[in-house]
């Protein structure tokens, strides 16, 4: 009887847990089909009275949103992209070989982490500025070809790797690049995975770099467009609504059809961290 | 089983070459020059606007110093991140150990719920937490039937921006705790069970001290992602109403950006990064002491 009750009062706790997690996203949805008036009226209706999609039509008209959700997931993808290989490459490297200077690498790599994106912005922005790359993707993407998270989480991975595998692949003729490309990629799929969507986020809702680097409207990304839209229409909320729906869905979209492979990933490499 | 000593083949060896000779350069560029002109910027007066670089001395540490703001500031981020990685922590524990247990079913669905705030761009969710602050059209004052200017009064602009941020994150916190319980041995909590340990003895004397890696990565992280929030001041309060929610990253953003005194933008940061340092190493001698 006692368990019956715990677990009845466990499992509402939890659902309303649930329930509360998921109300901002539910009403964002429900509300960018709302039209402003029914926004702002007194009384109001969790699901839209008049189903409008005004707010998604009209959001082109000022801002060219299709256009910064255009640069932002090619931004997202191309970065995501470059850091998923050279994190593996380098997570295996400093992993798997034994050489001088190996845990100093690793030690300075762990240390940038710790280093607040305070401190180095101001002269990143400065050295941008002074070798000409200002308004231009290569400030943007060069500066991020390397990630201290991404190459910590897929050392811890790679070093679960048999070194008998390794072993027998050498034996059999394998080259290095052979090994990495065939073996050592395969192998970490899920390291990979929850290290693309963390990066793809962080690529996605990165505000301040792109915002500083990029002066043309039409190169500028989603997360900037958003507080841009806010600045000038900050009475639109329906707009608003529609603007954070279309920065919001894709990634929760991407995060739902990989969910498995990439919770399994982040917890392999903080349990062993 | 026998440890490969030194690389044998030729590619090996290219390979080791290439990676390391590609992140010494990197690193150079993106961290240690950077961090230098940080350094000997924030002894100047630096406005790249304008073009100014003249030399000042410690002037712009003695402003950081002598700052009200700074302070507030800092005091705000003091606040802000510990109910932040505290609430992180105590949520994330107790749900997945709620999680973990038997009396749960569907824990996969609840893990992919929790997890999604944590997955969706912080900029984004800011706006919508900001509307749904609003006094008129907010969702929070239609549900509670409270008449509550959240953002714009100084007793509660703090605590909403900080309810938003814990929301936010603490899936995080769950995803990993969780992961923590699962990896570990399933014979302690029995042979606990069969001992008469009572439930709250199992999780204090076993699973807690257990899980002391998980909770120390949890926290470190958590330090050093709250100590640097500004997204949510930014798009929410802007600092106010008045100074009541400036984060010292938001001040130097603002500084920075908004004001271009990169010189004093600079010092800033050299005294916070001094001060988050000193926070890491103090959650790891904290975790480390309590269980030894």
């Amino acid at each position: 009887m006692k368990v019956k009750v715990s677990k009845f009062i466990l499992n509402m706790a939890l659902l309303l847990l649930g329930i509360l997690t998921l109300i901002p996203f539910i009403w964002m949805f429900f509300s960018s089909f709302k039209s402003n008036a029914e926004i702002k009226s007194l009384y109001q209706t969790f699901l839209p009275k008049e189903f409008t999609l005004e707010n998604y039509i009209t959001m082109n008209d000022n801002f060219n949103f299709v256009r910064f959700f255009g640069n932002s997931l090619f931004l997202s993808i191309t970065v995501t992209f470059i850091i998923s290989c050279t994190s593996t490459i380098a997570g295996f490297v400093l992993s798997k070989y034994q050489f001088k200077g190996r845990n100093l690498i690793f030690s300075f790599i762990m240390g940038t982490m710790m280093i607040p994106w305070a401190v180095t912005i101001i002269p990143k922005y400065s050295i941008i500025r002074s070798i000409g790359w200002m308004d231009s993707y290569a400030a943007i993407i060069v500066p991020v070809l390397f990630s201290g998270f991404g190459i910590f989480m897929l050392r811890q991975y790679c070093m679960g790797i048999p070194d008998e595998l390794l072993e027998a692949a050498r034996i059999d003729g394998a080259n290095e690049f052979y090994i990495v490309g065939n073996i050592v990629f395969p192998l970490c799929r899920n390291a990979i995975s929850s290290i693309a969507i963390f990066q793809f986020l962080w690529m996605w809702e990165d505000y301040l770099w792109p915002f500083i680097v990029i002066n043309s409207e039409e190169k500028q990304v989603l997360a900037v467009g958003l507080k841009m839209f806010s600045g000038r229409f900050s009475t639109n909320y329906g707009g608003l609504f529609a603007a954070t729906a279309v920065s919001i869905i894709p990634v929760i979209a991407v995060y739902l059809i990989f969910q498995n492979r990439f919770v399994d990933g982040i917890t392999a490499s903080a349990v062993k961290g | 089983m026998f440890k490969r000593k030194k690389l044998q083949s030729k590619s090996e060896v290219l390979l080791r070459n290439i990676v390391v000779t590609a992140i010494v350069i990197f690193n150079v560029c993106f961290v240690i020059l950077p961090i230098g002109i940080a350094f000997v910027g924030s002894f100047h007066q630096w406005n790249p606007l304008k073009g100014t670089y003249n030399f000042l001395g410690f002037e712009n540490y003695k402003n950081v110093f002598t700052n009200k703001l700074f302070w507030r500031s800092m005091g705000n981020t003091v606040i802000f991140t510990s109910f932040a990685v505290t609430f992180r922590v105590v949520l994330g524990l107790a749900i997945a150990s709620a999680l973990y247990s038997s009396l749960i079913k569907h824990k996969v669905f609840y893990r992919t719920i929790f997890y999604m705030p944590t997955v969706t761009p912080l900029i984004a969710v800011a706006f919508v937490w900001k509307i749904m602050y609003n006094p008129q059209i907010g969702l929070i004052n239609k549900l509670t039937g409270l008449n509550i200017n959240w953002l714009f009064d100084g007793r509660y602009a703090l605590a909403s921006v900080l309810l938003m941020t814990i929301w936010k994150d603490f899936g995080y916190a769950v995803v990993l705790f969780l992961a923590g319980l699962y990896s570990l041995p399933k014979d302690c909590f029995e042979a606990a069970k069969i001992d008469g340990a009572s439930s709250w003895q199992v999780f204090r004397f076993i699973t807690l001290p257990l899980l002391k890696q998980n909770t120390l990565f949890v926290v470190v992280t958590s330090i050093i992602t709250y100590m640097q929030s500004y997204v949510q001041i930014m798009v929410m309060t802007e600092g106010g109403p008045g100074t009541k929610t400036y984060l010292s990253t938001y001040l130097i953003y603002n500084e920075a950006f908004e004001k271009y005194n990169f010189g004093y933008a600079s010092a800033i940061s050299f005294t916070m990064f001094v001060i988050i340092a000193f926070f890491s190493a103090l959650s790891f001698r904290i975790t480390n002491v309590k269980e030894a």
